[in-house]
């Protein structure tokens, strides 16, 4: 599986948030990231786009969005991340406390969907705010043959 | 994207979704959906086995729609491919313990008329 890294900016709406779905797709092919994995990262990028897009305000709206892919292999361990770096609200979404889940249809909420989607199809997440900016990391880890 | 419907018995309603439920795709189909679950079929399953993505907004829909049908005593199902994207969507965010989900047609609208 080939290391290496590649980088893509993207304005902040559903369209473009179409188009960086399609370019970590590419790139994940391109590295060798089991599909199962990638999967999940797709899952991540749109929910973490979507919420720089709805909750990001002014600034995340009208500002680039970066967003860079990094993959690499050591001691067997196959490790994809993508960092989405924006200049909406400073969120950390690592703050926000997990929360129980709904039993019965009647109890389930329509918001917070989205983060609890990040946490549970990402192996680590990394929240950091530099310069005005948010950079949100989130990642898959597997064992390579 | 696209959406449809078929009334396939008196008390039932079959609504097929494709595509992709992500933001965009569910801004195009969110307000049919709410229409087609709204009324006036008890029971109601809708079809994501042609769907290719499910983001959390096409969640919130889903949601939103069981809901309507549960509020006037009805029943609402998924037909979901097992190990699909779209699967793996519904399980993480425990969704598929809220509104049932099938594997055939034919084995959701026997659980909405149950």
């Amino acid at each position: 599986m080939p290391s290496g890294f590649d980088e893509l900016t993207i304005r902040a709406n559903g369209e473009e948030v179409r188009r960086a779905s399609d370019w970590l797709h590419a790139r994940c092919r391109q590295h060798e990231v089991p599909e199962e994995h990638v999967e999940r990262l797709l899952l991540c990028l749109n929910e973490v786009l979507a919420n720089v897009i709805v909750h990001g305000g002014g600034t995340a709206l009208s500002e680039p969005v970066k967003l860079h892919f990094e993959t690499s292999v050591d001691e067997g361990r196959g490790r994809a991340g993508v960092t989405v770096s924006d200049a909406g609200v400073a969120f950390d979404p690592l703050s926000v406390p997990s929360r129980a889940s709904p039993k019965t249809l009647d109890e389930a909420s329509v918001g917070g969907l989205g983060l609890v989607m990040i946490r549970r199809c990402s192996d680590w997440l990394d929240y950091r705010n530099e310069h005005g900016h948010n950079h949100l990391t989130f990642g898959a880890l597997w064992n390579v043959q | 994207m696209s959406i449809s419907f078929e009334d396939v018995a008196s008390d039932v309603r079959r609504i097929v979704i494709s595509g992709r439920l992500d933001m965009p795709g569910t801004d195009s189909v969110a307000v049919q959906l709410a229409q087609l679950t709204a009324a006036p079929k008890k029971a109601v399953v809708v079809d994501l086995s042609q769907l290719r993505f499910l983001a959390s907004i096409g969640i919130r829909a889903l949601i939103s729609s069981a809901k309507e049908v549960q509020k006037r005593g009805g029943k609402m199902a998924l037909v979901v491919s097992k190990g699909s994207t779209v699967m793996m969507s519904l399980e993480a965010t425990g969704v598929d313990e809220l509104i049932p989900v099938f594997a055939s047609f034919a084995d959701a609208e026997k659980a909405v008329l149950a």
